[in-house]
């Protein structure tokens, strides 16, 4: 075979290997119900998860995001991924709320909490009352923080 | 029908008449008629590039009679970004692209003339071009009045004040970015109706016409590339302190879509400059010329139609539709057709030379362009296939930064070693160059391993991560030195020997161009990995900074060298004092809407000619006119008195009483004087909140500024970052601060190699101006001697 066929054949090759193993590597960002951050499960349904809030007495936690936003990023790397973390959102019911997002439910989050960029947490009671909000990104220690004074707050306003 | 208007429907007529007497003139193979096409051609441009002109001074006297002004400006901006608001939106941008493709087309017509059967094809295409954009033009128009956004609105009707520009177009970058990007897709409208024309006239079995038209191709490509290289690199310089990124680049969709016509342009470049009439790439150059058109209206097509959810979303609609047609048509002919051609050939005719030897210069060439191409595939396959994923199972999947990064690093590494054994195979013969090319291969793989610390790891991986992932991803960033100092090294070698043996002072100044450009890649390539994999961040919360009961003495910035002080807090709103004039209405505007204005919420100003206080209400006539001021209450609380020119905010009732035309109902806190007026009347556009702040390293000052976000209450709340950066020679330090509700959420980023880029993109675009400007035979300035010597019938000439 001449060379430059041969170059073409592989160059062909490689590109749908490239294809094949790119499209299964791809992690799943959302399914029907939840989209993925670093090691946790956030539900996208608003309202379920407002029903979940009222019935298991929890607060929720919401989590503005968008694909592009690198802060979002360091969200999953750092603070998601971190095992305190995640044991501490145990006692929240986690939502997120893509911006770009112009579902019904996102866009009346958004207004609702008056919400324009990522990366965005509001800590709200099943009522929908604000208990804390963080705005741009924390770092896990004084995200943990939050997520206690949020905790505290709640307990104090439900007891 | 306005001035508008009427210019377009006369630009799409003569394009159209251009491109149709062309095409019959090459059908027919008969001269009739061509006489008129390069008046037309000329007519085309000046009537597209007086609309352009017309519609920017709407814009620059905000004229909101026009729908499209009214949308995309206000006039609280400065006269820069009234401009930059032309082509904020889709019609502006669309007219912007017709503008310079018609320049292109006259530019093109009026150089070479219209010599051939060919020529015919060519410029018929590109006037085709002209007349489908035009078309778009009028379907989806610039130039729409006003009524169109408000179809209830009475004859007549125009707000006072504008909607205001999209705030993340607020930027100086962004006032040049947008033409400099479609002045690159308008350049390459010449060499895609070459492409496309020579594939058309191969099956019209007229003969191919990129042999001619090669050198005008070349400097058509070569313009295009320097234009497109300037685009995305200020597009990424914008992203780094407009959007808070924090870096250059986020692989944002847009960004990628960029990108994609890029990376194959550059492929283009590398396959045309081997291009042989009767030999190399005789099927791939013209049809690769042709495809990186298409390429470039698919990017636009994902920026325009509002398929992807972007940042740079910036506008969708009607016109997406268009864009996907133009895109089935620029693909049709620029892709659809050379791969038939080629399918149809029995033998491509590709030569590799009589001895089939593997170790030629050609077959380098030929590696380039295919690295070139998969790297384009990368980027093209990960901003499609989450698409067709999505279409086909329901679930949406991520294609994270590291999808991009992870394919593409090793592809970048390989194409820098085929640079540098190319350069050096030519300098230093076979035997050394293939020594050399050994000991920087081992010396990359070594370098994958060496990795002082993990912050030299290139992603952080999983185990469940795919193996690529966790191969590349794991590989230390140490392994692009060896391929950067090879590729450099080894083009500064066969620079100097070209140089050296080179027979002009033209021929000198090319060779510098190439070398600035293939050494400006590799340290591109240097900057980028490091940028990222040694960018620290570090964050701090800064309380009680909006009562101003904040702690003003230095903080250390947990897990960093960085300490912050804050220094203050400032709120501010813009505009500030506005002309009164751009908010509120004259008695005499309102007197000629008239009815049309009944019962809606207005501002009007005017002087005090009359106070009558009744028992119930005071009113308050305006300039002697029928427009009256009417205030509840019996005249205790209202400010104002005979002679003071005020500004007065609330409902207008026409013929509410009998003694006046308007009445404008407004309350003690939306009357005021203009020269002082209250709050609530005057529109807020900007709230730019922010703390002044001081970031030391150890004891000394790195950078002090106000970090912080602009709002834009009246355009959805969006909000843009203000960081603070200082510009080191090794690295940048960049502040980047959220305030609200009396915090400010402070991160202090380390971004190392940035003024590397930075140099890396001007030697970048320093080198291509050289080689197209002083390329002894396609270049602006030519050697008339070297034209037409037989460098084409030896391949290994080829540069």
């Amino acid at each position: 075979m001449k060379p430059r066929k041969a170059m073409t054949l592989a160059f062909f090759v490689v590109l749908l290997s490239i294809g094949y193993f790119s499209m299964h590597a791809a992690p799943t960002l959302s399914d029907e119900n939840y989209s993925y951050h670093g090691d946790t499960r956030w539900q996208t349904d608003v309202t379920a998860a407002e029903e979940t809030a009222a019935a298991e007495g929890k607060p929720i936690v919401v989590y503005f995001w968008t694909t592009w936003c690198t802060y979002c990023e360091d969200y999953n790397r750092e603070v998601y991924a971190d095992p305190a973390v995640q044991s501490a959102l145990d006692d929240f019911v986690k939502v997120a709320v893509n911006l770009d997002d112009d579902g019904g439910a996102a866009s009346r989050m958004q207004r609702e909490y008056n919400v324009n960029y990522p990366p965005q947490h509001v800590v709200i009671t099943p009522d929908g009352e604000v208990l804390v909000r963080i705005n741009g990104y924390a770092g896990t220690e004084d995200f943990l923080s939050y997520l206690d004074t949020a905790e505290q707050r709640y307990s104090g306003g439900s007891s | 029908m306005n001035v508008g208007t009427v210019l377009l429907g006369l630009a799409f007529g003569a394009s159209l008449s251009a491109a149709g007497l062309l095409g019959r003139a090459y059908v027919a193979d008969d001269d009739a008629y061509v006489a008129h096409v390069p008046k037309l051609t000329a007519a085309a441009a000046v009537l597209l590039v007086s609309a352009l002109l017309h519609l920017t001074y709407q814009f620059v006297t905000t004229d909101y009679s026009n729908a499209y002004v009214w949308e995309n400006t206000a006039s609280y901006l400065p006269l820069l970004y009234r401009v930059t608001g032309v082509y904020a939106a889709n019609e502006g941008s669309v007219l912007l692209w017709a503008a310079i493709v018609s320049v292109v087309a006259m530019i093109a017509g009026a150089v070479r003339g219209i010599p051939d059967r060919h020529a015919k094809l060519i410029h018929g295409l590109t006037l085709g071009l002209v007349a489908y954009f035009t078309g778009m033009l009028l379907a989806q128009s610039p130039f729409a009045s006003i009524r169109t956004a408000f179809p209830g609105a009475p004859p007549g009707f125009v707000p006072t004040s504008g909607q205001g520009l999209n705030p993340l177009l607020v930027d100086p970058y962004m006032a040049i970015h947008p033409p400099v990007m479609f002045t690159a897709y308008a350049l390459l409208a010449m060499p895609f109706a070459i492409g496309a024309a020579h594939f058309v006239s191969l099956f019209r079995g007229n003969g191919g016409v990129f042999p001619t038209w090669h050198g005008s191709v070349t400097r058509w490509l070569r313009l295009s590339w320097l234009f497109l290289t300037a685009a995305v690199a200020l597009g990424g310089l914008w992203s780094y302190t407009v959007l808070g990124w924090g870096g250059i680049w986020a692989w944002d969709p847009v960004e990628t879509a960029i990108l994609i016509p890029w990376l194959f342009l550059t492929a283009t470049l590398h396959a045309v400059s081997a291009y042989e009439p009767t030999g190399r790439y005789r099927v791939l150059a013209p049809a690769m010329t042709a495809t990186v058109f298409a390429l470039a209206v698919y990017t636009t097509s994902v920026v325009r139609s509002g398929v992807f959810r972007s940042v740079h979303s910036f506008a969708d609609g009607g016109i997406g539709a268009a864009f996907l047609l133009l895109m089935a048509l620029t693909a049709a002919l620029g892709v659809l057709a050379p791969v038939t051609y080629w399918l149809l050939q029995p033998d491509d005719g590709a030569d590799d030379g009589a001895d089939g030897r593997w170790l030629r210069r050609a077959n380098l060439v030929h590696l380039a362009v295919l690295g070139f191409g998969l790297l384009t595939f990368v980027s093209l396959w990960g901003l499609s296939f989450p698409l067709l994923r999505n279409a086909i199972t329901g679930l949406e999947v991520s294609v994270e930064a590291r999808y991009y990064n992870l394919w593409s690093y090793p592809l970048v590494l390989g194409l820098l070693l085929l640079l540098g054994f190319y350069m050096d195979y030519e300098a230093a013969g076979r035997t050394r160059a293939l020594a050399g090319l050994g000991a920087f291969t081992v010396a990359t793989l070594v370098g994958a391993f060496v990795a002082p610390t993990e912050m030299w790891q290139l992603a952080s991986t999983r185990p469940d991560d795919a193996v690529v992932y966790r191969l590349v991803g794991s590989a230390s960033a140490a392994s692009v030195l060896p391929p950067v100092a090879y590729a450099i090294l080894g083009t500064v070698k066969r620079t100097g020997g070209r140089i050296r043996t080179a027979a002009s002072r033209n021929a000198r100044l090319k060779q510098m161009g190439i070398s600035l450009i293939h050494v400006g890649a590799a340290l591109l390539v240097l900057s980028l990995p490091f940028m990222y994999v040694f960018a620290g961040q570090a964050s701090v919360m800064a309380t009680g900074v909006g009562d101003g009961s904040m702690d003003t003495s230095r903080q250390a910035v947990p897990g960093s060298d960085y300490s912050v002080r804050v220094l203050g807090h400032s709120r501010t709103e813009f505009p500030q004092d506005p002309a009164v004039g751009t908010h509120a209405l004259s008695t005499e505007q309102v007197v000629r809407r008239g009815s049309s204005l009944n019962g809606s919420v207005q501002t009007v100003h005017g002087r005090v000619t009359d106070v009558r206080e009744g028992p119930r209400a005071t009113v308050v006539q305006l300039d002697g006119s029928n427009v009256w001021i009417g205030l509840a209450g019996n005249g205790t609380t209202v400010p104002v008195t005979t002679g003071e020119r005020i500004v007065a905010r609330g409902r207008l009732m026409w013929d509410f009483v009998p003694s006046a035309d308007a009445v404008v109902l407004a309350g003690p806190k939306t009357v005021g004087p203009t020269a002082d007026p209250p709050e609530s009347v005057v529109p807020t556009r900007v709230v730019a909140e922010g703390v002044s702040l001081a970031v030391y390293e150890g004891d000394r000052l790195r950078a002090s500024g106000i970090a912080g976000q602009r709002r834009y209450p009246e355009q959805g709340g969006m909000q843009i970052r203000d960081v603070v950066i200082d510009r080191g020679l090794l690295a940048d330090t960049y502040v980047i601060a959220g305030v609200s509700d009396g915090t400010a959420s402070i991160t202090v980023k380390r971004i190392p190699f940035v003024t590397l880029m930075r140099l890396a993109i001007v030697s970048l675009l320093l080198g291509m101006s050289l080689v197209a400007l002083f390329d002894p035979r396609h270049g602006a300035v030519t050697d008339t001697a070297v034209r037409g010597t037989a460098r084409d019938a030896n391949p290994e000439v080829a540069d």
